[in-house]
């Protein structure tokens, strides 16, 4: 089905946060204020790799309405975060490892207050080497940035014997492809409110996406209780991955609990450039060989990944990229081998689509070039390699098995948008602007959904029905403009039967929601799903029984419907969820918690939950300029029901377009360790004009009898096979293939055919 | 919090002279201390990034009489400095006689950058996108320096302007765009081959930048012309700007193209002398060897169209 | 000096019009009215994002024209009207924001004051816009979140509407 708005009907719904949204009404988290609050701001490395000799806040102490200069010796508990492995500092002790590195942080009456006080800190550095190219730091010459050595993790996979494998190959293509530092760019920079009580607890509103995860850190590094901190996490201005390390949390944190006051931090664009994540840049080399048929016979992969100075997701990141470079294909035999490379760059870490984006970018590439060489079809070529339905997974483990791949290789195969591409003239020199080419492209993925083998991945959530007869459904996720609260009231509805004014929906509050794990890696709404589905027999029996006796009529003759209990037969309202909550009884509420389903393999990372995917791209490339332009794309997606039209399609339209920034024109550029784009006047992501083709998203919602894991996620997989698809489509366009993201123009670029060879 | 540190530390005053005789005067009696502003959004721009500090005296140059308009002089048509590249932009005069500069003004930021921005900002600051446009058609400035207006050709005015610091002798007041004379009026010298009489303008202004739309520009590139229906060039020019690259008119290759045919050699000598000529500033994210094949690429290829409009035949 | 220059001193009240009411704020002439609409007034539908005009969450409507309120200095704003996104509005939801709403033109929504301000201006100057006009009315703002697809079919639907209502 095409996913639109006509196609919808009425399951195209205003989405519940939209009002506040448009109208302006909604207060996010950095918009808070507060009475007698102050303002917090971070001291940050002034060099990418140094010691430090000495810190000496005498002079900014003294300066008047400063309230706290914090270093390292005032940090009460564990002086390091990060979610997998918390080997980042909160305050420097002895040592910088990269330009956004906190060395003290101020609280005082004003702005101006603060950051004069932050100038007048004096730091004593000496400056040491600059490890900025992780195969360098790979040598054993290299300075070492941790005491482990310049290496977080490693990963090895392999079956058969490659080297026998390759010499039964009638074709080899090797290539190495690099991929950009890519910044999330959420519009709404890191902040929040951190607001210590009278009763010593300490409540931070900053956005997250596991508030559980931020208190557990905080209450590490603040040696606080984790019951005495409250985590207010929701609404969120954009995330996709980069706001669920703790980012400004520990200095409000640590301020707040100081000074007894109220503290504000918003980090200015550069602020938030400096410090916060970006995605891994990697180099991914391969070696992949066909035999005379076009079967997969080898597939040799060396990953390199940079992921800045301290650990955050890095492994987890490099483990998803090993299982992603393998993805749908099946090869006789295979040799993966990664490594991800601390270096004093800037920090890398989570970021939507998590490895897959330049697994994919190398692996598709691979597909491309292997089928021209062997003079076959590309998408043929795809099919001809292809996993089997009831195949393992890319790490030989169980998985949950659907018809994915073969449903979303098949709409491909007749989509009208690739149908065009045999029409399409290569290097074709007529018409008023023969320099513009254009060529169309498609790529496939199969992405995983949680966090895999080996890491908690708890699930759950609560329904109740409420004194003032509102039916509460409480779940320990986040909303950073996915969509998830319009998700959520839409399965309410849909399964439940109750109308939009009977719910009220709590999240992102660690007083008041469940553990319901993070809110990444695609996993949320096929939870939530989940949840309901374990919570519907005994929640709606639960209400049906008390209106049952409320009633007193059989319970077989009682429905749920909108605004409360309806007769099976008559379809008018018997009693209201008012007046149910009004009965004498015990309070309603059922709560469910389990895990998100794993494959029954030891191979730490391997997912079981799939999404099937693959776009076609149409792009045209001005050879005068080398410049490159998406003018159409077509998206099919298999991720089981479609749980809500309007952001599903959102999802993916919004997906693609950052992986248009990622094909076409995002790179954190860095010299020496530092950034050379610090604001969005040259770190350029993609605007309207960028994005002005049609794009259409087709959904397959079919799933084997019996599945019972229900959606899949949607959330990442958008942003994973456009950049191989823009890369075929310039190779037809103007016969050149694109290893380097972003595409560089000046590869692109050609004299005009007019002026001859020379 | 929408406080940003800058302005809660520094604050400056606002002067709003009348004249531009009252500006000048300011900015003498304050000199490093005072910056002119129009709109401001460079200059914000800057003082956002670091790369200079709020000075302590702003001049508002925007309430000047009479600097705020376009209106047809004697001479072509006269653009305010203190007019808003939107009103430019929306200006059926300026696009209709001079289309390359609405075009140009069109690329410029967005719309809500260019209420605030202005023509005479974009100019000053040297490496305005609209100042390729500007010089291809022939454009002049007039400026004040303390005692009595100077009517200088832009080009000229650049070149003094990046030869030597003089922001604070010169203070800009308008751009001034010369009519083009119609075709029809142009004489004709060979009678003998009527041929020639028919005559053709052709001219384009490309941008390229790092996306489409609101970007800092790589190349800036103006080219204007006459071309015979025998492809003959009989008028020529040829700017290039980008970046940081103070814009330029290549007026050696345009007497060396002056006069000659447009053929296949001809587009080779333009394609390899703009790229001897043009001289670009590169930076991290485009590097001048880049720039020049770009300024090369869009040059000769609207000749190429122009002529091949023309005949067909190339 | 013969004439002496009119000067905006620091302190300096700011006399302008938010919304259709009269404000008079004490602040310095070059104090952005992107601080002055957050902090003075708590206006904070008017969001701070990239600080140098570059992304327009922060747009807010001068004269009815869509301006960056980051690079809004105080005295540029004498004696303005000024529309945030809190009075766009005349009553209920404005066309524009109605659009949104049903297209799903927003998803995270930090974006969405400033986008819905850029196509009010928009619509208001040119009710029925072509796609080049509407991509250049709305290349000064960035959204990361939709990739534009839902901001297309509101804009549209929102000219289709007066359209029809006119």
């Amino acid at each position: 089905m095409l996913l639109n708005r006509a196609s919808s009907g009425e399951r195209w719904r205003v989405r519940p946060d939209g009002p506040g949204k448009v109208t302006g009404g909604l207060a996010y988290l950095t918009d808070m204020t507060t009475d007698h609050m102050l303002y917090g701001l971070v001291l940050r490395s002034e060099h990418p790799h140094a010691h430090i000799l000495s810190i000496n806040t005498d002079k900014a102490k003294k300066l008047p309405g400063v309230h706290a200069i914090l270093t390292y010796l005032d940090i009460p508990g564990l002086n390091a975060y990060g979610i997998a492995h918390p080997d980042q500092p909160v305050l420097c002790e002895d040592r910088a490892r990269y330009v956004g590195d906190a060395l003290a942080t101020v609280a005082a009456d004003t702005l101006a207050a603060a950051q004069q006080a932050l100038e007048l800190i004096e730091v004593d550095y000496e400056v040491l080497e600059v490890v900025d190219d992780p195969e360098c730091a790979l040598l054993p010459s290299s300075p070492q940035l941790h005491p482990g050595g310049n290496e977080l993790h490693r990963t090895v996979f392999s079956r058969g014997d490659v080297d026998q494998g390759f010499r039964d190959c009638a074709y080899i293509v090797e290539e190495t492809y690099y991929t950009p530092r890519q910044m999330h760019t959420y519009m709404e920079t890191e902040g929040g409110l951190f607001v210590p009580g009278e009763d010593g607890r300490l409540t931070v509103y900053s956005p997250t996406q596991h508030g559980f995860m931020d208190r557990m850190q905080l209450s590490r590094i603040l040696k606080k209780p984790q019951e005495e901190i409250r985590i207010v996490s929701s609404p969120i201005g954009g995330s996709f991955g980069g706001k669920d390390e703790l980012n400004v949390q520990p200095y409000g944190a640590l301020l707040a609990m100081q000074t007894g006051r109220p503290i504000k931090i918003h980090n200015s664009r550069w602020e938030s450039v400096r410090a916060g994540l970006k995605r891994h840049p990697m180099k991914i080399t391969m070696k992949t060989g066909v035999d005379a048929a076009g079967k997969l016979m080898a597939h040799q992969v060396s990953l390199i990944s940079d992921t800045g100075p301290y650990s955050t997701l890095g492994a987890e990141v490099l483990n998803f990229a090993t299982e992603h470079v393998i993805g749908p294909y099946q090869y006789v035999h295979l040799d993966v081998k990664g490594v991800s490379v601390f270096t004093n760059n800037g920090m890398s870490g989570e970021f939507r689509g998590f490895g897959g984006n330049q697994a994919i970018f190398a692996l598709e590439g691979q597909m491309d070039r292997l089928a021209e060489m062997a003079g076959m079809e590309p998408w043929f070529f795809r099919k001809l390699n292809m996993r089997q339905s009831d195949n393992l997974g890319p790490f030989d483990q169980p998985i949950a098995m659907t018809e994915g791949a073969e449903q979303v290789w098949e709409a491909i195969a007749k989509c009208p948008l690739w149908l065009e591409k045999e029409h399409l003239t290569r290097m074709s020199s007529s018409g008023d602007e023969p320099w513009i080419k254009t060529g169309i492209g498609a790529a496939f993925t199969m992405h995983g959904a949680g966090l895999g083998v080996g890491i908690p991945d708890p699930a759950g959530g609560r329904l109740e029905l409420a004194a003032d007869g509102k039916i509460e459904a409480v779940f320990g996720y986040e909303e950073f403009g996915q969509g998830l609260l319009a998700s959520l009231e839409q399965m309410l509805i849909e399964q439940f039967g109750f109308g939009a004014k009977d719910i009220r929906m709590i999240i992102g509050d660690t007083d008041v929601v469940p553990d319901s794990g993070s809110t990444t890696a695609s996993r949320a709404t096929a939870m939530m799903w989940k949840s309901l589905q374990k919570l519907k027999a005994p929640f709606s029996g639960q209400l049906l029984q008390r209106a049952a006796a409320v009633l007193n009529r059989p319970v077989e003759q009682l429905q749920l419907g909108e605004g409360g209990i309806k007769g099976t037969r008559e379809n008018s309202l018997l009693l209201s969820y008012k007046e149910l909550a009004d009965a004498a009884g015990e309070p309603i509420r059922c709560e469910t918690s389990f895990s998100f389903p794993t494959s029954s393999t030891e191979r730490v990372g391997a997912h079981y939950m799939y999404t099937y995917s693959a776009v076609v791209v149409k792009a045209e490339v001005n050879t005068l300029s080398g410049r490159a332009r998406v003018l159409q794309q077509y998206h099919v997606v298999a991720a089981g029901p479609v749980i809500n039209p309007q952001g599903y399609l959102g999802q993916i339209e919004g997906g693609s377009s950052m992986a248009l920034g990622f094909t076409l024109l995002e790179d954190s550029v860095m010299e020496k360790g530092h950034y050379i784009a610090r604001n969005l006047d040259t770190y350029l992501v993609p605007t309207i004009e960028d994005q002005r083709g049609l794009v259409e998203v087709e959904a397959i919602e079919q799933l084997p009898e019996g599945d019972d894991y229900g959606p899949r996620g949607i959330g990442e997989v958008g942003s994973v096979t456009l950049a191989p698809a823009i890369a075929a489509a310039i190779r037809q366009a103007c016969g050149k293939w694109a290893t380097k993201l972003p595409v560089e123009p000046s590869f692109l670029q050609e004299a005009p055919f007019f002026l001859g060879k020379g | 919090m929408g406080m940003n540190i800058q302005e809660t530390i520094a604050s400056p005053l606002v002067w709003h002279p009348q004249t531009a005789a009252e500006a000048w005067q300011l900015k003498q009696t304050y000199d490093i201390e005072a910056v002119y502003t129009s709109g401001g959004t460079l200059l914000r721009t800057q003082w956002e990034s670091g790369i200079s500090a709020m000075p302590q005296h702003l001049i508002d140059l925007s309430a000047i009489r009479g600097l705020n308009e376009l209106r047809v002089g004697e001479a072509g048509l006269v653009v305010g400095g203190q007019t808003s590249l939107q009103s430019c932009r929306s200006n059926a005069l300026l696009s209709r006689h001079f289309p390359m500069v609405t075009e140009a003004i069109r690329t410029i930021a967005a719309p809500s950058v260019r209420q605030l921005a202005t023509i005479g900002g974009n100019v000053a600051s040297s490496i305005g996108d609209s100042i390729a446009a500007l010089l291809g058609y022939d454009a002049e400035v007039i400026w004040f320096d303390g005692t009595r207006e100077h009517r200088a050709l832009l080009s000229e005015w650049l070149h003094e302007a990046s030869a030597a610091k003089r922001g604070n002798e010169r203070l800009l007041l308008s751009v001034l765009l010369p009519f083009e004379e119609s075709l029809g009026e142009t004489p004709v010298s060979n009678g003998a081959e009527d041929l020639t009489s028919q005559m053709k303008r052709f001219g384009a202004y490309h941008k390229v930048g790092r996306r489409e739309a609101f970007t800092p520009s790589v190349v800036t590139a103006c080219i204007n012309g006459v071309l015979t229906c025998s492809n003959v060039i009989k008028q020529i020019r040829i700017a290039l700007g980008g970046g940081q690259t103070v814009p330029v008119r290549l007026e050696g290759l345009e007497k060396e193209i002056s006069g000659a045919d447009v053929d296949g050699q001809l587009l080779r000598h333009v394609y390899d002398r703009t790229i001897e000529l043009f001289e670009p500033r590169e930076d991290l994210f485009a590097s001048a060897a880049y720039r020049k094949s770009t300024a090369a690429n869009l040059i000769v290829s609207e000749l190429w169209k122009a002529a091949k409009d023309n005949t067909k035949q190339l | 000096m013969s004439e002496e220059a009119v000067k905006s001193e620091s302190p300096y009240v700011l006399r302008c019009f938010v919304n259709g009411k009269e404000e008079l704020i004490d602040t310095k002439p070059a104090a952005r009215l992107l601080t002055i609409v957050r902090d003075e007034l708590s206006l904070t539908g008017t969001k701070r994002s990239c600080e140098i005009g570059r992304c327009g969450a922060c747009m807010v409507l001068i004269e009815g024209k869509a301006v960056n309120s980051c690079l809004t200095m105080a005295y540029q704003c004498s004696e303005k009207q000024i529309t945030t996104i809190e009075g766009i509005a005349v009553q209920g939801m404005d066309p524009v924001q109605q659009a949104f709403l049903e297209e799903g033109g927003f998803q995270c929504g930090y974006c969405t004051p400033g986008m819905i301000i850029s196509v009010k201006a928009l619509l208001d100057e040119n009710p029925d816009p072509s796609d080049d006009e509407i991509a250049e009315a709305l290349s000064g703002n960035i959204c990361r979140c939709t990739g534009y697809g839902g901001i297309w079919r509101a804009v549209k639907r929102a000219a289709e509407g007066r359209r029809q209502t006119t």
